[in-house]
Formats: structure tokens, sequence, C-alpha cells
């Protein structure tokens, strides 16, 4: 049973102003899946009995085994609002009919790219925590994301079921519990939180928070319960709201509101919360898991509930489950709240524009974004591929910003290389179809205006995996996505039968585009090597890689980590090279770049797309560059963004900016392939101090400078006493108090370093906080399972890169030995290059 | 003994009869290939010297100059450059690496473009620095040249702009990377360069050249029987497209110190003579006889 049709999704389309575009966030296994299956009951797609058991949107069969989401699904739905319930909404609206596009996303780590692909496309995010664990650290990850991109949150407070069966706890225990919860939300909102956003902090009494049970399909919010009391004592429901939480509470003998705990003759008074809304839930609670059915269904009659007549013979839980979710229908309070707090299309991309949009904010396509106009030139963002049911093929998935997509015109497709102006990296080509995506199927539609989340067809074979596009001639690019998991793990892959090799090229390509996240390369010595954030994702990855996109028998290396090469102090001296033609010659020294600036560039806070006398300013301020210096940054690398910096010191030198540009692509490939072992490097500065050049250009082109460059930027490193980073996880781990001992056992054996031990309050759980290096993690989820007879439950997140001791030139030294392994695999020379090779004598 | 012996321009004849003696007293012969190159195929030189000779590309020449010298204390080794070994090309370095090998060398002159361009009637003792244009790419379009050309014309000179040759040249991706992969070869054209040179213009205008009022003269082939001299305003050698024929090209900007003969002279190869003379006359302020 559907109960909306197509036509009447489409024709909502046309009112930007009742569209809610949301996503479902949080950490894994909190409930996500399981809860939008509440919300998607409630649209009439999946029965409603069936919600809670059947993860409509975990559409793979790994997803459904595993009992986690591994990609974002999209899902649009109708919603009608209560007519009284629309003078609540504070932000423009027509009528009381309502589109929502709701997007699951996964809750693993290793899979994180998906949520800030789906972020991307949405204004508004449901964050799920569990009522029990309490913020974690995937709930903090994605939440920072969510700010970032400018994204409202509201907040579900989820497997309150949890609590009251198996925990036990008292009303106002669960009170504490929920509001310790909702102020950890709440630091961290404040912690990114962005100006331009408002004031987006979460509070049970605006609304913004709710309570419930996925798995048993009920929800609230305080606005439910206002409803209810404001009528019985006669309060506005929005006074009514505050009055049931925090600290108020009712005097029954006085029938008096008051703010204090005890009454002036020394009675203590129940909180208005534990009185109103947790005193009928524990009263229902107990009476179905006492089987005392007749106090039951008295209880729900004066609710105003009514059981028919087959479910009242039902027992325990499964009766408990259709008394809840009759009483506070999750479907109901959770659309509610998304409808009523999160911003339109039209309410967000005003304050979303600068933040998306990379172009002038007075051009037509910035114009047609900030007021969501359909009218205006096209500008569509693709923000990930989704596999169609025709093998090889998919969908483009992404939202249109400003104009309406159809099928037929010719359009620009801009990847993410694209620069205004220049050819590279643009198509002109039409969409072939526009279609709705719902979760498992696909409901084709004529046309899409803006505002709106759609899947395209015929785009695919023109994007690798995300990208801008439009009708406008003049239109910049949508901001690229950053991730926050970068891909740290790798294998090389080979088939097992020869002639299978182009199939498994084919498949890599595939395999690139379906997920945001996952890269894949060739290496000088012919290897496929594919690179993931996790073992988790990796394995998911080479599993659709040799079931799917490859479809044939393939062998796979372990895995290896990707290291990053770096230097630790100031070259000793001056590195000079000279070109082949001696006729020019290149000094330069090379120092450390700082810890934060590396990371500030890493995130994206500096980028080479900054206004260089705005960037010198922030890098004179923060890091205490010389102002001049920091204007004359030449570049970033690798990849002209990388965390290495090649900065101009000469002091009037003539032809200079005639081999920046050589200079400029020589640092992006010796950044790319560092000295010692051809890994990419980071936090290097590189100044050039000085250049001898020929008069005439033809004796100093890129044949000249280009190698030139690239030697002095090695020997400047070798000069500098070279370091390797690695890669770290920080591990968090939850468990009982006597699997302890075993994660330390295990975390000792590994390199880790356990920096935070903490009961969660009002339950036996302890989280143990960890720095594991990526190297040692392999097989780390199992060992620790074994170790704490299968208590341990962990999650490794990239976290940072960590110098390791030592230098790759200190003979006999592990590090060394290091080196010599990965250039070895890497089919070079096994010794470290000496700097005679670089450096050339005056 | 380490002979660099100069070549001429055009063909196997235009040795000279010193450097051929040199020649075939060589016991190993080089022919640098990259900074210029003769109108004919390696083979035909090895005809008519009767020896075989071993090209010598940019990467050896300037990485593996011991392997070239070596043994050059008691034998005799040849180095054939295109031109005059001190003319447009500069192997000073190598001659320099003898010295310090204490290698005795030797140098034989021949014609270079420096003087042969003195063909297009423009007296050599007027001419200024002479420059070089190079292949112009999206991100790299060095404009030096134009100061020295500038300085040129300030003092009246004619300034002899050498057109880029791209022999064996890699992709900026394999440079850097050090692979030797190498691009089609390459040869500017006449058209192209006037279009270069009009493009810095258009970026630093200072009026230094003009499509209408600045003569030139370009040139094909210099020293060979299919040498080709096109004299005009920049504009008409823009459009002259296929006139000039296939490589090497020439080019020289006319400089205000103009001599009626020179005019008279350069005008027999003028693509409109009436516009060449009325330029001469207007714009340069050159005397003619009418």
């Amino acid at each position: 049973m559907v109960n909306f049709t197509v036509d009447q999704i489409r024709a909502l389309m046309d009112k930007p102003t009742n569209i809610r575009n949301m996503s479902v966030i949080a950490h894994v296994d909190h409930g996500k899946s399981t809860l939008t299956d509440s919300l998607v009951s409630k649209a009439g797609i999946i029965a409603a009995k069936n919600a809670g058991d059947v993860r409509f949107t975990d559409t793979r069969d790994d997803e459904k085994e595993r009992g986690i989401t591994i990609k974002s699904t999209a899902i649009s739905m109708y919603f009608e609002v209560d007519k009284e319930e629309v003078s609540a909404i504070k932000q423009k609206t027509d009528g009381n009919e309502f589109l929502i596009n709701l997007i699951d996303s996964p809750g693993h780590v290793d899979f994180s790219s998906e949520v800030t692909a789906a972020l991307r496309v949405t204004d508004g995010a449901l964050v799920v925590v569990d009522c029990v664990e309490g913020v974690c650290v995937q709930t903090e990850t994605v939440l920072r994301q969510a700010l970032t991109e400018r994204i409202k949150p509201v907040v579900i407070i989820n497997k309150v079921d949890r609590a009251l069966l198996e925990l036990q706890v008292s009303k106002e225990d669960l009170f504490q519990s929920f509001s310790r919860t909702i102020e950890s939300v709440n630091v961290i909102i404040a912690t990114y939180n962005d100006e331009a956003l408002g004031d987006v902090q979460v509070a049970p009494e605006k609304g913004t928070v709710a309570f419930g049970s996925g798995l048993h399909g009920w929800a609230f919010t305080l606005r439910q319960f206002a409803a209810r009391y404001s009528k019985k004592f006669g309060v506005d429901k929005d006074k009514m709201m505050a009055k049931l939480w925090g600290d108020n509470f009712f005097n029954p003998a006085t029938k008096k509101w008051t703010t204090k705990g005890t009454t002036d003759d020394g009675k203590t008074l129940e909180r208005a919360f534990n009185m109103f809304i947790l005193d009928p839930i524990f009263k229902i609670f107990k009476a179905t898991m006492d089987f005392q059915k007749d106090q039951l269904f008295s209880m729900l009659e004066k609710l105003d509930v009514k059981l028919l007549p087959d479910e009242r013979d039902l027992e325990g839980k499964a009766l408990l489950k259709v008394a809840m979710r009759k009483f506070l229908p999750a479907g109901d309070s959770l659309l509610d709240m998304i409808v009523i707090h999160l911003p339109s299309p039209q309410t967000a991309q005003r304050y979303r524009v600068e933040t998306l949009y990379e172009g002038p904010m007075d051009d037509e396509s910035a114009i047609g974004i900030r007021d969501c106009d359909p009218k205006a030139p096209l500008v569509l963002y693709v923000s990930k591929m989704v596999p169609t049911s025709d093998k090889g093929r998919f969908y483009a998935f992404g939202r249109v910003f400003s104009g309406t997509v159809k099928a037929g015109p010719k359009i620009r497709i801009q990847g993410p290389n694209y620069v205004p102006g220049k050819k590279d990296d643009l198509f002109v080509k039409s969409v072939q179809r526009t279609v709705l995506m719902m979760g498992r199927y696909v409901e084709p539609i004529e046309d899409c205006p803006a505002g709106n989340i759609v899947g395209l067809v015929g785009v695919d074979q023109f994007l690798l995996k995300s990208g801008t596009l439009t009708s406008s001639e003049t239109a910049h690019n949508m901001k690229v996505m950053k991730f926050s998991v970068s891909p740290v793990v790798r294998v090389a892959v080979e088939v097992k039968n020869a002639a299978d090799l182009p199939k498994l090229v084919e498949g890599l390509k595939r395999l690139t585009k379906s997920d945001p996240c996952v890269q894949a390369w060739i290496e000088e010595t012919g290897e496929h090597i594919v690179a993931g954030a996790g073992e988790l994702h990796l394995e998911i990855c080479l599993k659709d890689l040799e079931e799917d996109h490859a479809g044939v028998p393939l062998k796979k290396s372990d895995p290896v980590v990707g290291y990053c090469e770096t230097v630790q102090t100031e070259s000793s001296m001056v590195a000079l090279s000279k070109s082949q033609n001696k006729h020019n010659r290149l000094y330069a020294k090379a120092s450390p770049l700082e810890e934060e600036l590396s990371k500030d560039i890493e995130s994206g806070k500096i980028t080479p797309r900054d206004d260089f006398k705005i960037r010198a300013r922030v890098l004179a301020d923060e890091y205490g560059w010389d102002v001049t210096d920091a204007r004359k940054i030449w570049c970033f690398g690798p990849d002209t963004t990388g965390p290495n910096l090649l900065v101009d010191v000469t002091k009037g030198v003539q032809y200079l900016n005639e081999i920046k540009d050589s200079c400029v692509a020589a640092f992006q490939w010796a950044t790319k392939e560092g000295v010692c072992a051809e890994e990419k490097m980071r936090g290097v500065r590189v100044n050039i101090l000085d250049v001898t050049l020929h008069t005439d250009a033809i004796h100093r082109g890129g044949g000249q400078i280009i190698p030139t460059c690239r030697r002095v930027t090695y020997a400047a490193c070798l000069l500098a006493q070279p370091g390797l980073q690695e890669p770290v996880y920080l591990v968090e781990i939850q468990c009982p108090e006597n699997g302890i001992g075993g994660i330390y056992s295990v975390l000792n054996r590994r390199r880790g370093q356990v920096f935070s031990e903490e009961q969660r309050p009002g339950t036996p759980m302890f989280t143990v906080k960890a720095y594991l290096p990526v190297m040692e993690s392999f097989g780390f989820n199992a060992d620790l399972r074994q170790a704490t007879s299968g208590q341990a439950f962990p999650q490794s997140v990239f976290d940072h890169w960590e110098l390791m001791s030592g230098s790759p030139l200190d003979k006999g030294s592990k590090i060394e030995e290091l080196v010599k392994s990965i250039r070895t695999r890497k089919g070079l020379k096994p010794d470290i290059p000496t700097l005679d090779m670089y450096y050339d004598k005056l | 003994m380490f002979y660099v012996i100069g070549l001429g321009l055009a063909d196997e004849k235009d040795i000279t009869v010193r450097g051929l003696e040199a020649v075939r007293s060589c016991r190993r012969l080089y022919l640098e290939a990259y900074t210029s190159m003769l109108l004919v195929p390696k083979e035909q030189l090895e005809a008519f010297y009767g020896t075989k000779l071993i090209v010598a590309d940019r990467d050896m020449v300037e990485t593996e100059s011991d392997a070239i010298l070596e043994g050059a204390k008691d034998v005799d080794v040849g180095f054939l450059v295109v031109g005059d070994p001190f003319g447009a090309t500069t192997h000073t370095d190598l001659l320099l690496r003898a010295r310090a090998l204490g290698v005795p060398s030797r140098v034989i002159h021949n014609a270079s473009i420096m003087n042969a361009i003195g063909a297009c009637g423009l007296q050599l003792y007027n001419f200024g620095q002479a420059v070089s244009l190079v292949f112009f790419t999206e991100n790299w379009k060095p404009d030096s040249y134009y100061d020295r050309i500038k300085e040129n014309s300030e003092l009246g000179l004619h300034t002899l702009v050498l057109l880029d040759i791209k022999v064996k040249e890699q992709s900026e991706e394999n440079l850097a990377r050090g692979r030797k992969i190498y691009e089609p070869p390459r040869y500017m054209s006449i058209p192209l360069a006037v279009d270069q040179l009009l493009y810095t213009e258009t970026q630093r205008q200072q009026r230094v050249l003009s499509a209408k009022e600045t003569l030139a003269i370009g040139m094909s082939r210099v020293g060979s029987s299919k040498q080709r001299i096109v004299a005009g305003t920049l504009e008409e050698l823009q459009g002259a497209g296929d006139i000039f024929g296939p490589p090497l090209h020439s080019l020289v900007i006319v400089g205000k110190r103009l001599h009626p003969l020179e005019v008279d002279y350069a005008e027999e190869s003028a693509i409109n003579k009436a516009e060449w003379r009325r330029v001469a006359q207007q714009v340069y302020g050159c005397r003619l006889d009418e």
C-alpha cells in the first residue's frame, strides 16, 4: 500500500517551501536504518507491521547479512502535517503537504565518505543517538561534517526501550541520562557552529529533540505531549512545552507550577517531564511486561488509543510494540519535527550558497542557487554514483540547486578539475532521463526543478565520481567535497587468469565510480592498487570488485599502509642544482611546515584558491610567517592542494615569473613521489632562495627547469633530515569492565596508546580511547574480540599522521629498513638515493 | 684533438674544406641534432663524408660529455654543429669541459643564421640583440624577449628572432618523472611567431610592435637552394600562410634606422610592394627615390 502517487510528489517538487531534504546520520549501530523504516512506513511504502524488521534502505545483500548500512540510500516521501501544526513552522510555507527527501547513510567510519556525499545534497540532518551508548566518536564526526556544510541538525535519542527493558533505570535517572546526552550534542554543536547557520543548539523544549525506539516504532517530541496537556491545563502549547522539560515541577496538591524540586513543607516533587511524559510510558511498559493486560487496556483507553481485536490477543513485547506504536507513532512525531524544524531548500540555499558555490556571489548561477529559482540557469551537483541494474552503468545522484533539469537539452558537465573559461574536464552532453530515487526502486519523472534530489541517466560516463552540471556558460564549479577519511589502506590486486586482465581494468573503473572515497591506480611496476579508508571498507570494495564490477577471480595482497615523507629540520646548507645545459641554477632550502598548518591545508581551511593577501594575513597571524614570504607562495603540492608549499623568497631576480610554471609542475611531481620512498610528501616547505637564469627563454624552458627544480627539492629534503609519517587511527572501544584487561594487552602488542578510559554514567560500559598505528590495525578487531570474549566493540577512524622516530638516512635503523621494503615493493632500487645524485657543486 | 666543426646552413656540401679535412681525420664523429638541423638527412652527410655519424641529442650533450670527450687526448674526435659553433647555438660548456680534462680543442667556423640573415638585404651592422621565441603553452608565455626587442627598437636596430624547434622534447609529466619518452618534433612557423609577437604586444602594450606599421622579413631555409625571403608588415606575414614552406623559419623585425638601399633591396621580396614602400616612407620616415 503506497499512500501517495508519483504525480503527487512531482506536484510538490514545484513548491520549494514545502520540501525538506534531510539525511539520517549517526554512529554505527545507533539505529538509523531501523528508524528510517518507521518514517518510510508512515509514508506507506512498507507495511507498518514490518517496520523495524525490514531495513528498507539497506538494499544490498551484504548490508542485510552484516546488519550494517554500506551505501547511502535516498527515498522521497509525501507527508501531510496536521493543519493546526502549520502555524508552528517558522519559515515560509504553502499548504500542509510536504515532500521529504530522506537519505539514510552508513554509520561505520569506513564509509563516512558516503555521509559526506549525502550531506551535500541535504539541508537538514536527523542525528540519531543511542540512549545507552550516548555520543560516540562517529556521532561527533558526522555532526561536525554536517555543521561545516551548514546543515541544521535535529536529534532523536533512540533505543529508549533498551533503557527501560534491559537497564531498568528509574525515571529521574533516565531524565538525567537524556539531558547529559543532549548536553554532549550541544557541546559539539557549539564547537563547530557556523554563525551563518544561526543558533542550532538542540533542546527538547523547542521540539528539536525526540525520544523513541526505532525498533518498536514509537517516538515523541514534547510537542505531542504539550498538545495533549495544553488543553487540560489551559496553557498555550509553546509554554506547555517549556514546562515539560528541565527544572519544572507540578505540585498536584496546590495545582501550581514551580521551578523548585521541593515544596515549602519539604515534600519532594516529581519533575514535570517524569510525571507527564515518562510516567505513562513506564506504566505501559510495566503493565505489559507484567502481563497485566486489563490495566494496560484501561490505560490505553484513557490515552485514547484503540487496539484492534487481534492486536489485543498479542502478548509481551509484541503487544508492547503495538501499544506504544499506536500511542506515540514514530513516523508522525519525527516527520512533524523534520517539517517544523528543518529548513526548506528555499530557506537553506540562501545561506548555503557561499559555502557551496566557487564563483562570485553575484553571477547568474549564484543568484539562481540563492533564490532556489527553477527558472534560473541549471546548476546541479552530482554527489555520487549509484549502480543501476544495468551492469556497469550508474545513476548520477545529486541535487538541483538552481534551474530545472530535464532530458534533452545539452548541458555542461564540469568535473572537479574544470576551470572556468578553459576546456579541461568539460563535456557538453544531454541527460537521457531523470528519475526519482525510492530506495530500491526508481520512478521516472519528466523534469526536476531546483531544491530537489534527483537521479540522472546518461551522464555517468562523463563524470568520475562527482561534478557540476549547468546550463550557464559562465558557471563556476560547486565546491568539491572534503572527506573526513582518507584512503590510507591499500592492497594490490591481480587476476588469477591472465586473460581476465581487461575485465579487472574495467572493474576498477566502475569501482572508483561507485564509491566516493575509494581510489585505484596502476603503479610503475604494473601492479593494480586499490586504496580504501579501512579494512572493512577495503573488504567490501574488493568483494564488489570481484563479484560485481570485474566479475573475475582475483588474488589480493596483504594490506599495506601509505606513508608520508617529511623533513624534520631546516636544510643544513643551501641545496643547489644546475640545469642540464648548465645555464640555469636553482638554490633552495627545505624546512618542516607547522603541523597545525598542514592540518588546516588538509581540512581545506587554507587553500590555494584563497585570496593570497588574506591567506598571507592568516599565515602571519596564526603561524608566525613573514608576510612578504606568505604572499609569495607559488603553489601547494601534490595535486596543487596538498600540505606542502613552494615559496619564492628570492630578491630581485629577473625572468623569475617565466620559470614559475615549470617549478610548479616540478613541485607537484616531487611532492607526489618523495625522495626517500616515492611516497607522497607532507608538511614540507621549500624556499627558492636564489636562481641564475639564461637571458634567452629558449634556454630555460620546461625541459631545463622542471628536472632541475625537482632535483633541488630532493636535495633540499635530503639535507633537512628526512622523516616518515605513519597514519594513526583513533580507536574507541566500548566494553564492560572485565574486558578492559584484554583491551590493554591487545593494544600493547600493537603499539597502541590509551589516552582515555571512562565509565559511561549509569551503565556498566567503559569507553576506552586509544591511538593505534594503521599499520598495526590489520586483524585488530578479530584479535580484540578474542581477547575480550567478544565483548569489546572497536571503532577506528583515521585521526592524524604521526612522525616516526629516526630518519631513513640513519644506516641500519628500523625506519631505513621500512623505506627499503617500500622501495623494493615498488620495484625501485632498494637503496635510498644519495645527495650527490641531486646536489650539484658550484 | 677535439674538433668542433661548423656545418653551415643547408646541406652536406656547406662544410668548409678545412672542416672536411678534420672530419676525415676523426676517429669518432658526433652530430649535434637538437639546437638546429640541416635540411638533409644524416645518411646523406655520411655518404658525402664517407664515415658514420653518432647522433648526439640534448641529453647526450648535456649529461654524457665525458663519453663524447673520451680518448680525445690521443685520437681526433669531431663534434659537428649545424651553423657555426659559436653562432646561435651555445656549446661553450662542452669546450669548458674539454679544457678541464686537458683535451686540446679546435673550432672550425662556418656560416651561421647570425650572418646569413644578411641575405634579406638588411645590413648586419644594424642588428641588435638576437632573441629566441619559444612555443607558448597554455600557462607558459615568457615575454622577456619583448624587452630586448624594445631596447633594439629604441636604438633603431633590427632584431633577429630565432624560432623555437622542439626535437626530442619530453612532456611535462615525463620530464618530472624523469622518463625518456619524447614528443614528436615541432618547428615554429613564421605566422605562428607573428601571432605570438602580437599576443605579447596586447599583453604589454608598450607600442613596440604593430600589426600594420611594423615591417618584418620572414626567411625560410636560409642558405639552401630553396631559400625563401618574404617581406611585409607583421599583418601581411601573419596572413601569408603556406608561402614560407617547410622549416626552418626565421624572422627579422625591421628597426627604424632603415637605409633606403635596404628598402629597395627587400622590396623585391615584398608581398605588397606599394604597401612596403608606403610604410617605409610614412612610418619609418625613410626617404626613397620616387
